[in-house]
């Protein structure tokens, strides 16, 4: 058997562990730079505050009723998303737990006797409700597929299920399928629930009764084939184990107002950059190719809060690097290509591609080697950044003033993270 | 298996090393006989931190607990794993509020005493609305005053 724990409403249940005046009441949390609603508490689902909709169409509603309003605090919900992981990791055994995003994971069951695993799936409940505050709910199943299903209806039905739902015989699966309707199944989308509601299938059920073939053919081909064999309880799915370099990485902000002078956007990208060279350095890599993009606010009034048409450009480098100030550079002569004098601009993002590691750099005739002497200096750069202060040490390009910097109106301390904004008791 | 496995606490931290963490006199003449004597070190993580995915650090803003050694401005380390019991210090949540206070409990009685006798107890009743947070298991009092400026906001100071 197969679990999937899943965090009720992650970032809010993360605000409500430190702030335990606001357990029963309605909360939602904004995206960066506090454009829409990303997280919404129970409680705010009652009043009808919608999902992924502009702040600003919320407002009138959320004021109402009092809604108590977060931006997003990323640096707690990390720190609370590891605290969740590595609990079940502590109890399940490393390699039996498989994180899936910042608040969903598998948890392999195959080792547990049937008649356990109702009470070993609510203790993983409990345990990581007592150890970290946050109210998780589980879903257990023969398939990952399965899973998912089990979980949905466990959290749709809280007071019955008490968040923990197993489907252990045929006929529990069979009725669980039934509730589940085909765009609510794990890796069906919207086009494909369409498609399927044309032809007649509607639950996950009905589409459980379909021959596999028939999936392959209309399902896009081997995801299909996984999809619709994990529906009838065959795993095709496995445990995972994590990706441990990314292909690609990249930073993307929205600014907090448009900008305007190729200075911000300039010192906006530096920034970027730096973010990225440091994820790029904690893998232990280098790239050689590196794209900045950035993107122009558009005219007309209604489109207010749909992105204009991103304009992008790359450089590929001579040799691949990881030093910042070198990847710097060729991101900086970018943004002069890409600007035009007279637009504003909302957006911009550095992406690095052509990914290898840094210990198998082709070299190049041409150029002087350096012999990662640059990688010393910026190891102690990343050393002081990472011990709790962001951004001590910058390069100059980066800027001081940062008049494009996101908005963060509602931002609540880094409780876990930060020594002076620890949550106070008295 | 899993049962017994279940209570345990960890904590991974510092206990990575190997061989060559530790520390020598690399001494380029007589440093042997220290050598084969060393040892990894204090960890203070490792001491004071039982279960470190249930470990929260707090800020004391208040004298409540004061005569049993808590003072304004100390850093209190709490662990949500540790079963609540009578005579112990905790951090709990009283109609919304974070409190730290003692836990008391007789035969059909529970309350939260402060340890300071201008303060009365808190008791525990229908009408409040109370919910243990943790247990408080150390508290760190910074004495330097260099220190104080880099840890402690300027509010707290005495």
């Amino acid at each position: 058997m197969i679990a999937i724990l899943d965090c009720n409403s992650f970032y809010c249940s993360c605000e409500r562990v430190f702030r335990p005046d606001l357990a029963e009441k309605p909360v939602v949390v904004l995206s960066n730079n506090d454009g829409c609603i990303i997280a919404r508490s129970d409680e705010a689902k009652a009043i009808g505050v919608g999902m992924a909709g502009p702040y600003f169409k919320a407002k009138p509603l959320i004021e109402e009723h009092g809604v108590t309003v977060f931006s997003s605090n990323y640096n707690l919900y990390g720190n609370m998303s590891w605290r969740v992981m590595e609990t079940l990791r502590v109890m399940m055994g490393k390699e039996n737990v498989e994180v899936y995003s910042v608040d969903e994971c598998f948890i392999n069951l195959a080792h547990i006797p049937k008649e356990k695993i109702y009470e070993v799936a609510f203790s993983l409940k409990e345990m990581v409700e007592m150890w970290t505050g946050i109210k998780v709910s589980v879903g257990v199943a023969p398939t990952k597929v399965l899973s998912k299903v089990a979980n949905r209806l466990a959290k749709k039905n809280k007071a019955v299920t008490n968040c923990v739902l197993v489907l252990d015989s045929p006929r529990k699966i069979e009725q669980a399928l039934q509730k589940t309707l085909v765009e609510d199944i794990w890796g069906i989308g919207g086009q494909y629930a369409d498609k399927l509601k044309k032809v007649g299938v509607l639950t996950a059920f009905d589409l459980s009764k379909k021959d596999i073939n028939w999936c392959r053919k209309n399902l896009g081909g081997v995801v299909g084939d996984r999809l619709i064999r994990e529906l009838k309880g065959e795993k095709s799915k496995m445990m995972e184990s994590p990706l441990t370099e990314k292909k690609i990485i990249a930073t993307t902000r929205m600014f907090g107002s448009p900008v305007t002078d190729i200075n911000s956007i300039k010192e906006a990208v530096a920034t970027y950059t730096s973010r990225a060279a440091e994820k790029l350095r904690r893998q232990y890599c280098a790239a050689k190719t590196i794209s900045v993009f950035v993107v122009p606010k558009e005219q007309n009034y209604n489109t207010h809060f749909r992105h204009g048409s991103s304009i992008g450009s790359h450089t590929k480098l001579l040799r691949a690097t990881s030093l910042t100030n070198e990847l710097i550079k060729p991101a900086v002569s970018l943004v002069e290509k890409l600007f035009e004098v007279g637009r504003s601009y909302k957006k911009a993002g550095v992406m690095l591609s052509d990914i290898v590691f840094d210990n198998s750099i082709q070299g190049d005739l041409f150029l002087p080697n350096n012999k990662n002497g640059g990688r010393l200096l910026m190891d102690m750069m990343d050393n002081i950044n990472f011990s709790m202060r962001n951004d001590v040490l910058k390069f100059a390009a980066s800027g001081t003033a940062r008049n494009w910097k996101m908005q963060k109106n509602f931002h609540s301390p880094r409780y876990t993270t930060r020594w002076d904004e620890l949550r106070e008791v008295h | 298996m899993i049962d017994d496995r279940f209570y345990q606490s960890t904590y991974v931290g510092t206990k990575n090393f190997s061989q060559i963490d530790i520390q020598t006199a690399n001494a380029t003449g007589f440093g042997a006989a220290a050598d084969d004597y060393a040892e990894r070190g204090i960890d203070l993580n490792e001491q004071l931190i039982m279960n470190k995915p249930a470990t929260f650090f707090f800020r004391m803003n208040g004298d409540a607990m004061q005569e049993a050694g808590i003072y304004p401005g100390d850093i209190l380390i709490v662990d949500r794993s540790i079963k609540i019991a009578a005579g112990k210090i905790v951090v709990a949540s009283v109609n919304g509020d974070l409190v730290v206070r003692y836990f008391k409990q007789t035969m059909n009685k529970l309350w939260l005493e402060p340890a300071n006798n201008r303060l009365g107890n808190i008791s525990l009743d229908e009408f409040t609305e109370y919910r243990p947070w943790g247990i408080v298991t150390c508290v760190v009092h910074i004495l330097d005053p260099a220190l104080i400026a880099f840890n402690t906001p300027r509010k707290y100071k005495k």
